[in-house]
């Protein structure tokens, strides 16, 4: 279309432009959360995600366990707060410290001198921090105990981790959970498709008394809310033998799934043209045949579309897993672990969630983006109309 | 224990649970100070080789690791195996499982009001003769216990159908002794002292409380325990039960007036972090962080005990008694909850589990672990792991009044309903008087 | 046996089996109950045809009615009862509802989502369908734009609590207006406009679905009907909306049609995000309120969802007729 328009560049920088726009848009919610999913739980609080790869301001308490000394009345106790057991953790021995923007003796005003100047301390005598963590802490009374405390205000190096990960995927049964939830959604993306587009080659191209009704059926089936469904149906498949288990929830989501992949089946056949269908019929085609041969093919973006549907929607579905599938731990599904245990005992944690969150986005992702080429192919390998 | 219904977003059935107790002991048996004795008399009098007892509850992820700690004792004393299996929506699973015909043997619930629902349904079974009159004599204040786990049957006779393991006290102020110590505040022992200090601390120029109602579709409870706790600050715990089964209305001006006492902690725009406006939108799991920042956000957080589990690594916590008003004459009253395990599907092994946690080594093995509380005054409370639970347990046997968390306690429509958004609504400034006034309609209409 | 091999077992029974059902049937039908030939040759052909649908519907008539009218009915018969189950209280489930304040909040919030979500979605998803038709780079565009339909309701509420967050440290809005000197606020209390924002979220989602059922009905539109227009001498936009948005009307409204019923169904955004309060409760969610305890309310409302879809199933009955000749 374009060669033939003329090459009308301001319009195409328009376009791509306002794309740029909309993905962006688009993208900015999810990597917030990427980007959290690296971070460890207290640089989430202290900073914002997208000031995530730059130094954060935090504050630190420590207590003063440099070398104590008496000189004269006075003791002095000097060290260095980055020695301090407190610190190490963030700070390890060895790596390059920042350096200490301020200090402070009272939690209230962690930073309320500047490095490298004096300041009074409550024990009477006086305290400094230089830059490079080093202190010199002056007091009357004897040292106790108890180190007193210092404040220290340093710029913390922006952590990534991948501890979040670790957790998620390492933790118990992850493992089990993703082969469950793959056993899960293949029979049911596999399954709903066939019966579906037979059905829909029935309500589009064949004439019977009732296809309107039920057609209409279908479309009221649609909003059927699956909360309403599972009680009664759990009953019956346990009077039926198959209680919860797999057989069970392949056959639920099958039911479920039904009524939109039929419509959506439907409507993509109805468009499939016509004479086709006729010339095949005065060759003496079969409907099976003409269902074979010449309509499934044709209807495949339809069907790649619907398989891409029904599968994020059972690979990311808790409600139907929960309810048809035994609750023992090794039968839960992936949705099931993280929303059960995960966020169950971490539910604070907002690194570990954001980590779930991704963990149990991959495998969709994947499947999308494969599936996508086999969608363009089928778009561009025949022309439809 | 309203902690575990945060999610609260999916419905599921649970039935049984994965196979543990694989004679994993935690406290290799006769070291100790446990009561062993009471572990041999159970283990004589018991045996169930071959037997499996399923066992479904809130407890997920570490709580479930400790459940099934105890639990190997049991299979170890009697030869059967034990399958627990948590939830985070239990409340919502057993329902579905008892409908569905597919209950455990045995069920831990965290509420009562939900236990009673069943109980009037049929679907647990009544403890064995002898086990009310057992929890009257061997837990503190024990004819509460029994009273509690105590519901009307299909047939509208009562029975005892609970029984308690694990409780949880409510009546608690968190803080940080480092920021008590700098700022030179001391623990306040009235609740005079406590508004004191909370003024103390506006006038040194900080935000003396931390409150947080958020909880995604359980948004609000923890405004329940506030008022509750008020409630048995100002009034005799007569009025307190009669609020609870709603012989006196939701709108009584007594409740009301505990629900403005609330507010005058949490609609006060210069007494909690984020002023009024962020109350219902904190998370309840994120509030209590602000104890511990240099400079502190905050000084103090009322909540129940499990709250330490979300405090940041490493910080330095203690809790004071929510203290009650010296002005008034009622004591000390602390606010509680705990879960009860009943029967859903009767079984020798179901009995015998009950029957095992009357024993105190059943106590023990998860008090001397971490995070339990129980009324048994038959454990040896020495074996808690540290001073602040011992402290807490101290507070819990020691308490001249001992009442249950009321929303628990109320049908669950109410209590785990209308109550939690009566208290979002009020806390973002609707009058109290209406919103108690709209809870007991909404009361009226479930009668 | 592992329910790996099961699965595969079942994909390979339940494959085959549909499609040895399918073509097993047939060939009965057309071999033996109704054969092709002889006298009786074509009434038999008729017989068969009439018969057929029926054989090709059977399997998901089945499957719909066991899983979704069975309970669907069922479920109308309880919404007659009182909370228990035990008392027949006729429609004062019904009357209850109407009279309930928090009923036609959600009433009137759920107009509202089925008003605003279809529309943005299926607008913006034909937006972008159009927009990076040519685009070289356009299929990398669209996969990011579908991206949120890949998570699920549970993650999709966490990202957007990164959005909303009235921590400036951790909300994109909040820190936008702290940059520019405003206070934070919290989107999901402002009144009214908070279900916007709770849409929004939606919008989100659902706009890829949209976006690729539309691109591959755009891709489908014949190029001698465009070229002919832009012969003639029409810029784009015409071309868009005089030559394109017609012959794809059709799909345009099916999508719509299928957001407009997601909306009614969806309760798990607004469910997590605020649970319901500040006025954000929509008929989904306030269903969930009711759940398990009163089944009789419970139902009574999704009662009330399908009836109100029921237009749109009305339409689709006339369309369908209006397409058979």
């Amino acid at each position: 279309m374009d060669s033939i328009a003329g090459t009308k560049s301001s319009l195409t920088w328009a376009v791509n432009i306002s794309v740029v726009v909309l993905v962006v848009l688009w993208l900015i919610p999810t990597i917030g959360l990427l980007v959290s999913s690296f971070r460890d739980r207290d640089q989430i609080s202290a900073s914002a995600w997208w000031e995530a790869p730059l130094p954060v301001e935090q504050a630190y308490r420590l207590r003063a366990e440099g070398e104590v000394r008496q000189d004269g009345g006075l003791w002095i106790i000097e060290g260095n707060v980055f020695d301090a057991s407190e610190m190490v953790e963030t700070f390890p021995a060895g790596s390059e410290h920042p350096p200490v923007a301020a200090f402070g003796i009272t939690g209230r005003e962690p930073g309320a001198t500047a490095a490298g100047q004096e300041a009074e301390n409550r024990d009477g005598g006086t305290l400094v921090v230089n830059a490079d963590g080093s202190y010199v802490f002056t007091t009357n009374e004897e040292p106790g105990d108890r180190p007193p405390r210092i404040y220290v205000v340093a710029e913390t190096p922006p952590e990534f981790t991948t501890e979040n990960y670790n957790t998620v995927l390492g933790g118990d049964g992850m493992g089990q959970a993703f082969i469950n939830t793959l056993t899960v959604t293949i029979p049911a993306t596999v399954i709903p498709i066939l019966i579906a587009a037979f059905a829909a080659y029935a309500l589009a191209w064949m004439d019977f008394p009732g296809r309107g009704l039920l057609i209409a059926a279908v479309v009221g089936l649609l909003v059927v809310p699956l909360q309403l469904a599972l009680v009664p149906l759990l009953s019956l498949h346990q009077q039926v033998g198959i209680g919860q288990s797999f057989v069970g929830i392949w056959l639920a989501h099958t039911g479920f799934g039904l009524p939109l992949a039929i419509y959506l089946l439907r409507n993509y056949m109805v468009g499939l043209p016509r004479d086709i269908i006729e010339s095949a019929k005065v060759d003496g085609a079969t409907d099976f045949q003409i269902f074979t041969k010449i309509i499934l093919p044709l209807s495949f973006p339809a069907l790649a579309s619907f398989a891409i549907f029904q599968f994020l929607w059972t690979w990311n579905d808790l409600l139907v897993a929960k309810v048809f599938l035994p609750s023992s731990d090794e039968s839960w599904v992936m949705t099931v672990r993280i929303a059960d245990d995960l966020l169950g005992s971490r539910g604070g944690d907002w690194g570990i969630l954001a980590a779930a969150a991704f963990v149990s986005i991959a495998v969709p992702l994947i499947v999308f983006f494969s599936m996508q080429r086999y969608l363009v192919r089928g778009l561009l390998a025949g022309s439809v109309k | 224990m309203k902690h575990s219904l945060y999610t609260g977003a999916a419905i599921l059935a649970l039935t049984a649970g994965m196979a543990q107790a694989d004679g994993h002991m935690v406290f290799a048996l006769g070291e100790g100070d446990f009561n062993w004795e009471s572990y041999e008399a159970f283990a004589a009098a018991h045996d169930l080789s071959g037997q499996t007892l399923t066992m479904t509850g809130p407890w997920t992820g570490l709580d479930a690791e400790l459940v099934e700690s105890v639990a190997a004792y049991f299979a170890e004393a009697t030869g059967a195996t034990v399958q627990y299996s948590g939830s985070d929506s239990f409340e919502q699973d057993i329902v579905i499982a008892a409908q569905a015909n597919s209950a455990p043997n045995i069920a831990v619930f965290p509420q009562p009001g939900l236990a009673s629902d069943m109980a009037a349904r049929g679907f647990l079974t009544p403890l064995a003769d002898g086990t009310a009159d057992w929890v009257r004599d061997n837990y503190a204040a024990g004819q509460s216990w029994v009273d509690l786990g105590t519901y009307a049957g299909p047939d509208g006779a009562d029975a005892l159908y609970g029984f308690f393991y694990k409780v949880d006290v409510k009546s608690l102020v968190w803080y940080s002794p480092e920021a008590f110590d700098e700022a030179g505040y001391d623990i306040p022992e009235s609740m005079e002292e406590l508004r004191e200090l909370t003024d103390q601390i506006v006038a040194d120029g900080g935000t003396p409380w931390c409150i947080g109602l958020g909880s995604g579709a359980a948004t609000g409870w923890p405004a329940t325990d506030w008022v509750e706790d008020m409630l048995l600050r100002t009034q005799a715990p007569e009025v307190y039960d009669a609020w609870v089964s709603n012989e006196i209305p939701f709108d009584d001006e007594r409740i009301v007036a505990a629900i403005e006492e609330f507010g005058s902690f949490a609609r006060n725009d210069d007494y909690v972090v984020g002023g009024a406006a962020a109350v219902a939108s904190t998370d309840f799991r994120d509030s209590p962080g602000g104890l511990f920042s240099f400079p502190p956000e905050c000084y103090m957080h009322r909540q129940a005990s499990f709250i330490p589990t979300f405090f940041p690594e490493d910080s330095d916590s203690a809790f004071f008694y929510f203290p009650a008003y010296a002005g008034q004459d009622l004591g000390n009253p602390v606010l509680g909850a705990g879960t009860l395990m009943a029967i859903t599907n009767d079984s020798p092994a179901a009995q015998a589990w009950i029957e095992f946690v009357q024993t105190p080594i059943a106590h023990e093995v998860w008090m001397a672990q971490q995070g339990f509380l129980t009324p048994h005054n038959g454990v040896n409370t020495d074996l808690f792991p540290t001073d602040s639970q011992r402290a807490m347990n101290d507070i819990l046997l020691n308490a001249t009044t001992f009442r249950f968390d009321g929303s628990d306690l109320m049908p669950g429509e109410i209590g785990a309903g209308a109550f939690w958004t009566g208290m979002v609504d009020y806390t973002t400034g609707a009058d109290a008087a209406e919103v108690a006034a709209g809870i007991q309609e909404r009361w009226n209409s479930i009668q | 046996m592992s329910p790996l091999v099961q699965g595969a077992i079942t994909i390979i029974i339940g494959v085959g089996g549909c499609i040895g059902y399918f073509y097993f049937a047939n060939m009965l039908l057309d071999k033996v109950i109704f054969p092709a030939r002889g006298n009786d040759a074509g009434r038999n052909i008729n017989r068969a045809n009439q018969v057929r649908p029926w054989l090709f519907l059977f399997p998901a008539i089945f499957a719909l009615g066991l899983y979704l009218v069975y309970p669907v009915v069922g479920s109308f018969l309880r919404s007659l009862y009182n909370r228990a189950g035990d008392e027949f209280i006729g429609f004062g489930n019904y009357a209850n509802l109407i009279a309930d304040e928090g009923f036609r909040t959600a009433f009137f919030n759920n107009f509202l989502w089925v008003l605003v979500v279809p529309a943005m979605a299926t607008f913006l998803g034909l937006l972008v369908a159009q927009l990076t038709d040519r685009l070289s780079w356009g299929n990398i565009a669209k996969s990011l734009i579908f991206m949120p339909m890949a998570i699920s309701f549970v993650g999709a509420s966490l990202i957007w609590k990164f959005v909303y967050a009235n921590d400036p440290d951790i909300g994109i809005i909040n820190a936008v207006r702290a940059s520019m000197g405003m206070e934070s606020l919290d989107p999901l209390q402002i009144p009214f406009w908070n279900n916007f924002f709770l849409m929004v979220i939606l919008i989100w989602i659902q706009t890829g679905f949209a976006m690729v059922i539309l691109s591959a009905a755009l891709r489908g539109i014949p190029e001698e009907t465009v070229e002919a227009a832009i012969i003639d001498g029409a810029n784009p936009f015409q071309v868009f909306f005089k030559i394109k948005v017609p012959q794809i009307m059709g799909t345009i409204v099916v999508v719509w049609t299928t957001i407009t019923i997601l909306v009614l169904k969806v309760f798990d955004i607004v469910y997590t995000m605020t649970g319901g309060n500040f006025g954000t409760d929509i008929l989904p969610s306030y269903m969930m309120s009711f759940m398990f305890r009163d089944d009789g309310r419970a139902t009574a409302v999704a009662f009330v969802i399908m009836l109100v879809v029921l237009p749109v199933m009305i339409w689709n009955i006339v369309q369908a007729r209006k397409e058979m000749r």
